[in-house]
């Protein structure tokens, strides 16, 4: 999924600036899940934002709605009918939902109130962790399945660099170095061959390198 | 017990404080409360195993919502006691109302 | 009528199913409710006008400061208007006839004059009584008319007359819109059918005058214990303040002088009355709460805190309200001249003669039987011990001589509420055993009136019901101005006040009021939900309503009992805890509670005594039982005992119950281990694996008991384990019983016991309660051996209570040494070459003892046996200490807050064998309440999933502390309703707020503290 943490409720005040008629957006998948964006998150913010002005003695409107997804247009199209109601709309959804609402609203001002991070995964209830970068060419295979891309500092591609120090990364103590694992996990899984293969130069161009990418399936296309 | 404690403390009862969301409180002091307290029973004897110490992490969280927005933290607490322990409940409900009173009212009282 | 052996037997194979239960106080009443709910019909028969025994009279209990009354009235309750109970006051057995099974018992009803058919309990009689006769409820301290009722909960709510007081008037009669009053009343006899009976009549204090010495009866401000309990009473003679007899004012100085009729062989009481202790130390921490700057100090020779959580009582008392205790016992007790204030003589545990005055004297007497008591036994041919005590054995400790009957309660012993709570309990399976084939052939089934549908839309109608509690309420809040508000708030179409809400007649308004004015939704303002929720349900569901669409506001709790001197502010708080009970009953909706089908078979965990008798007897209540044993062998801890400390035979004992236990309706399962557990009272399913072949098998069964017991703790410090002359109790009396005395080459050997090793510490508050009873026994058994053993037992309370307290006497009497220690002073045990050392302090010679001792015994604690893995698969809670914690420690003493669940022996708290076989007859009973039932109902307060906005995260999959919550094949969290506990974790977490309580609903919530601020 995609993760992603709350911005600090004073970056939210400074880019709300003057607009008091707010148009609060959550987003039902990823960032319900873990636990930045959902229904609750945007009942959270929006009781922030009312607390804050009632104190500061002014006036405004704060209006809850969580959409389903607002990485497609037609849960996007369900606020059409109150968009303009509001000076701003403040999502809570990862970059690729804020900008897809921007997209359907041009004339307004569409406001991220997350930051999107990583995609990861629940190392716990209330834990998460990176796993993917989404680089456009997949090697998992080859390193028993954990990613240097996502998971090692610099991405190396081929055993780990002086900083691996007992398992960990220099960067700190908590992290593990992903080579560390590539390999114990190669050798429990009986495939130490892989380690000695020597993986080619990454084309970066799959990845973001390659400016920003598409997808299309003819065969679902209407 | 019958102690006596401030009568501006009002009870809202719930099965567990592991019922008490984090929004329960927020809407409180949106409706206009000074403080918000959560009563859960000793740590360790909670009937429904772990709900009163899931309540005290997210009374720490409220405590930083609260700051964010200049309310302070202090308005929130969580206290344990055991049902036989009214002295506890009555001391507390002393402590909270004293600690709120030196903060004074709520800067959110809704226009009257 | 003669019986041959021929008819009996016949008879015996078609018993009556009806029960007489003598006796209307706790314990009578839990024995009544129990059978009466596991199908079998009750004759509750009691010789006072009202059941409630003298639980009615006591103002708190401890450890948990409960008030007595608020606790126990939902039972007197559920007793009067339990269809299968008959409730027969002012009444006496005269006489049992009949073989067990199909008893004819005469039952004598002495005159009320007052007529039950026609008493409304409106009290418009004793209002125009010109008589003022003294009242014997509060012992004396306050008067009352001729004609009354003994409490104002009283059940039945019948006045009667007290014909001694009555000058016979004629007032009463013509104020009586009822016609209820008749002069012509006069004693009765009815015959009743019955299989089997239970004894249940309690206690009787001990009658101060007979020990002069303390001046009760002469010196006004000596008073006793049960007296203070009135006036501390919110019901009593001052109305809950403090006061003293002989100028009103309040006493600062109070001391409490233990033991007056017990312990004391003078007057023939030589037991322990095993309760005063701790009422003393309750009375002292409550005297303090009402009156801050009182100072108690209590005399005492030990302080008996021998149950479950008692010791941390002890402790708070000392800590947190610095009473003082006194180990020492009053000799005399005379009075200041002029000032009525009191001088306590007693000599100081130095041996000093000292005197000190006090300003109130309250002397804790001890329990004893009642003439009465011990006559009506004499007539129906029950033995009773030298103290006038029902007369039981160790291993049958609820059977009284004669067969078909049985005994629960104080007079069985003497005993605290929770032991009295599972005896009856135990007596109540006891006594349906003996009867189990013609369980349901005179129970009749409760109908409800079909429920008026209440459809979420429709308008909320309210009606408001406000208590005025006596004066608990009414002499704070205005009621009548709460009333008033009341009708202005929105949706509440009907607002009316009551003396006594929970009173039987006004159950009868309510439902009126349903009726007359079209309510949809109920409020009852007064005390706890806690207590009177269930009760009030009951009603509004009788008034066709269902229960859920009822509401209550605590204004006496949370208002007027505690903002008391602020009758203003008590007002309007008052108000405004009814507008918030309002905003959220409009929000009430009924919920529907589905019928699931009991599988009427039983598990029983841990084969021990407890695990054994408690299989044992389910299966002579006629259900299949599975037993489950980690060990390869049954028996538990009995297979270490070898005697008790009556002389009983344990291993006799033992290996008759293992025998009986090998029951065509009794599948062992040794070697076994549950690993997994699912399912709700009634459903269970349990995996049990069952080693070496580790065989997993899926057991499905309708109630769970817990037996798992406790151990010896292998003790730390004194050598143990160092030096083979450091024993424990249990290895002692293995040797004992093996005479394996190799090593003492000693003719008259020393020998030392150390109490209290590894209990009443920091990592173990609470007290092992038999140690003290097991270092009489094996320190008797040593000296039987070899009188010229020297025995030192160094302690710092002995706590042999009930009858127990008779070989403590004995002991001293054989010339063991008694020495108390302070555990900041502990006895120091080390060792010079060979030879081993102890040395403590004497306090008589006030000096620094060594001794060489042959033989040092360690009384080591009671710690529950491996518990944690069971307990979190069970989602059952434990104590700090490990022990299994009860649902609630005074009157759920062996069920758990999840139903079905039940515990029994040592893995709820240290027992004897004699209470461990109790409990487990207690929770037998208990669980029979649901296996006798074909179906239950389930369902109510539970998690509720709007799946259409569920994001399939497993938030409330992780966070439910029961496993609760699936991610069903629709991709969406799912919450079995029978399964779901209403603890509203996963409501308050799901990210989606997809999840809600239902009755605790978001919208309820918000609604409830929306209605807090402003008005």
């Amino acid at each position: 999924m995609i993760v992603g943490n709350r911005k600090d409720f004073s970056e939210i005040l400074e880019k709300l600036g003057a607009a008091r008629r707010v148009l609060l957006l959550g987003c039902n998948e990823c960032v319900t899940v873990c636990g930045v964006g959902g229904e609750r998150e945007v009942g959270v913010l929006a009781s922030e934002l009312r607390l804050y002005w009632t104190k500061e003695g002014e006036t405004f409107e704060v209006r809850e709605h969580t959409l389903e997804r607002q990485c497609d247009y037609e849960y996007i199209d369900q606020i059409r009918g109150f968009a303009d109601d509001y000076d701003v709309i403040l999502s809570m959804a990862c970059g690729a939902g804020v900008q897809y609402v921007a997209e359907a609203y041009k004339t307004k001002l569409v406001l991220p109130a997350v930051n999107t991070t990583f995609l990861g995964v629940t190392i716990e209830q209330g834990m998460w962790s990176e796993r993917c970068q989404g680089c456009g060419a997949c090697i998992l295979d080859m390193t028993g399945g954990i990613c240097p891309i996502a998971r090692c500092a610099k991405s190396l591609l081929n055993g780990p660099c002086g900083g691996s120090s007992e398992g960990k990364c220099e960067i700190d103590k908590e992290t593990d170095c992903a080579w560390q694992l590539i390999v114990d996990r190669l050798k429990e899984s009986g495939q130490m061959e892989r380690y000695e293969e020597i993986l080619p130069v990454k084309d970066w161009r799959t990845g973001r390198d390659g400016g920003p990418r598409r997808r299309v399936r003819e065969d679902l296309k209407l | 017990m019958r102690l006596s404690y401030p009568g501006n403390v009002k009870v809202v009862k719930v099965p567990c404080t592991g019922r008490v969301d984090v929004l329960l409180i927020l809407r409180a002091f949106e409706s206009g409360v000074d403080g918000v307290y959560l009563a859960g029973c000793l740590e360790g004897e909670c009937h429904f195993l772990r709900g009163n110490l899931r309540a005290r992490r997210r009374v720490e969280y409220v405590k930083g919502l609260l700051e964010e927005v200049g309310l302070g933290g202090n308005r929130v607490e969580m206290f344990n006691m055991s049902a036989s322990q009214g002295q506890r409940f009555a001391q507390f409900a002393q402590e909270m109302t004293e600690r709120i009173r030196l903060l004074g009212p709520s800067p959110v009282k809704k226009g009257e | 009528m003669e019986f041959s052996d021929r008819a009996t037997h016949s008879d015996r194979a078609k018993p009556i199913g009806a029960v007489m239960v003598v006796g209307g106080g706790i314990g009578g009443m839990q024995a009544s409710l129990d059978l009466a709910e596991s199908g079998f019909y009750v004759y509750l028969v009691d010789h006072s006008p009202t059941i409630g025994g003298v639980m009615s009279q006591l103002d708190k209990t401890f450890p948990t400061n409960d008030c007595a009354m608020c606790i126990m009235s939902p039972k007197l309750v559920d007793s009067g208007r339990h269809r299968n109970i008959r409730v027969i006051t002012n009444a006496e057995v005269k006489e049992i006839l009949g073989p067990p099974g199909s008893f004819e018992a005469t039952i004598i009803r002495r005159p009320r004059y007052i007529r039950a058919d026609k008493c409304t309990g409106c009290g418009e009689c004793a209002k125009h009584c010109p008589v003022t006769a003294i009242d014997s409820y509060n012992e004396g301290m306050s008067r009352r008319a001729a004609v009354y009722l003994r409490y104002p909960q009283a059940i039945p709510k019948i006045f009667l007359i007290d014909r001694e007081a009555c000058i016979g008037c004629g007032l009463c009669e013509r104020v009586c819109l009822a016609g209820a009053v008749d002069y012509g009343d006069r004693e009765s006899e009815e015959k009743i059918s019955v299989g089997s009976v239970i004894l249940a009549p309690g206690f009787e204090v001990f009658d101060a005058k007979r020990r002069p010495e303390f001046g009760y009866g002469v010196f006004p401000n000596v008073i006793t214990s049960i007296e203070l309990e009135r006036i501390l009473s919110a019901t009593g003679p001052h109305r809950s303040h403090l006061l003293r007899p002989s100028d009103g004012a309040i006493p600062e100085r109070i001391a409490f002088i233990q033991c007056v009729g017990s312990r004391d062989a003078k007057c023939g009481n030589d037991y322990c009355s095993s309760v005063c202790c701790m009422y003393a130390v309750k009375e002292a921490i409550i005297a303090k709460e009402h009156v801050p700057f009182v100072k108690p100090t209590i005399f005492n020779m030990d302080i008996r805190a021998y149950g479950k959580g008692f010791d941390a009582y002890y402790e708070r008392a000392k800590a947190d309200y610095d009473v003082r205790f006194i180990k020492s016992m009053v000799s005399k007790v005379r009075e200041k001249q002029g000032s009525g204030n009191l001088l306590v003589a007693y000599l100081n545990e130095e041996g000093k003669a000292s005197e000190e005055e006090f300003d109130l004297v309250v002397l804790s007497l001890g329990m004893t039987t009642s003439k009465s008591v011990r006559d009506t036994a004499a007539r129906l041919g029950v033995k009773l011990n030298r103290f006038g005590f029902c007369e039981t054995e160790t291993f049958t400790p609820l059977a009284t001589s004669r067969e078909g009957i049985y005994v629960c309660g104080a007079f069985q012993s003497p005993k605290d509420i929770p032991e009295t709570v599972a005896q009856a309990s135990g007596a109540a399976a006891a006594a349906a055993e003996m009867i189990a084939s013609a369980r349901g052939t005179l129970t009749t089934k409760k109908e409800y009136p079909p429920e008026d549908e209440v459809k979420p839309e429709e308008e909320a109608r309210i009606g408001v019901f406000i208590c005025h509690c006596g004066i608990n309420i009414g002499g704070v809040v205005n009621v009548p101005a709460v009333k008033e508000y009341a009708r202005t708030l929105p949706n509440v179409v009907h607002a009316d006040e009551n003396l006594y809400t929970c009173s039987q007649d006004t159950q009868e308004k309510i439902k009126n009021a349903v009726k007359e004015h079209g309510l949809n939704r109920v409020i009852v303002a007064s005390c706890s939900p806690r207590t009177h929720e269930p009760m009030f349900r009951e009603t509004i569901r009788e008034a066709g309503l269902n229960k859920f669409l009822f509401e209550m506001a605590n204004i006496r709790d949370q208002c007027s009992w505690v903002h008391m001197r602020r009758k203003a502010e008590a007002t309007e708080k008052a108000k405004l805890l009814v507008r918030m009970a309002v905003a959220n009953a409009r929000l009430n909706r009924s919920l529907s509670e589905t019928e699931v089908p009991v599988v009427q078979r039983g598990l029983v965990i841990g084969g021990g005594v407890a695990g054994m008798t408690a299989a044992l007897r389910l299966a002579e209540q006629g259900f299949e039982v599975f037993l489950v044993e980690k060990e390869d062998r049954l028996g538990g801890n009995l297979l270490n005992l070898h005697y008790t400390i009556e002389g009983g035979d344990v291993q006799a004992f033992l290996r008759d119950l293992i025998d009986r236990v090998s029951h065509s309706s009794i599948h062992i399962l040794l070697n076994s281990l549950v690993v997994d557990f699912s399912g709700v009272r009634g459903n269970f399913t349990t995996g049990v694996t069952t080693a070496p072949a580790m065989v997993h098998q899926k057991i499905q069964h309708g109630i769970t008991i817990l037996a798992t017991g406790a151990e010896e703790e292998k003790p730390d410090g004194y050598l143990y384990g160092e030096d083979a002359r450091v024993l424990t109790q249990l290895e002692l009396e293995d040797r004992l019983y093996k005479g394996d005395w190799g090593q003492i080459s000693n003719l008259s050997p020393e020998v030392v016991m150390i109490q209290c090793v590894g209990s009443r510490n920091e990592k173990h508050p609470s007290c092992s309660r038999t140690c003290c009873a097991t270092a009489v026994k094996n320190a008797l058994k040593l000296k039987k051996l070899n009188p010229a053993m020297n025995i030192r037992i160094l302690y710092r309370d002995v706590r042999t209570y009930g009858f127990l307290e008779t070989y403590y006497a004995q002991a001293r009497r054989e010339g063991i040494i008694f020495v108390r220690y302070d555990p900041e002073e502990s006895p120091e045990v080390k060792k010079e070459g060979e030879t081993l050392m102890i040395s403590f302090e004497d306090k008589i010679l006030k000096e620094r003892m060594t001794l060489r001792p042959d033989l040092i015994v360690l009384s080591s604690a009671s710690i529950p046996r491996e518990n944690k893995e069971l307990a979190n698969l069970l989602k059952v809670p434990r104590t700090a200490e490990g022990f299994f914690l009860e649902a609630h420690m005074k009157l759920r003493p062996v069920d758990f807050a999840s139903d079905g669940i039940y515990v029994a022996g040592s893995g709820h708290a240290p027992k004897l064998i004699s209470e461990s076989i109790s409990q487990a007859y207690a929770a037998v009973a208990r669980a029979c309440t649901i296996l006798s039932k074909e179906n239950l109902l389930v369902g109510g307060i539970v998690a509720v999933v709007e799946g259409e906005r569920c994001a399939a995260c497993l938030t409330c999959v992780r966070v439910c502390p029961y496993e609760v919550p699936v991610v069903n094949v629709k991709g969406e969290a799912e919450i079995d309703i029978i399964k779901c506990k209403g603890c509203g974790t996963c409501a308050a977490e799901c990210p989606a707020r997809a999840i809600d309580l239902m009755h605790f609903t978001t919208g309820q919530l918000e609604a409830k503290v929306g209605a807090l601020v402003g008005g």
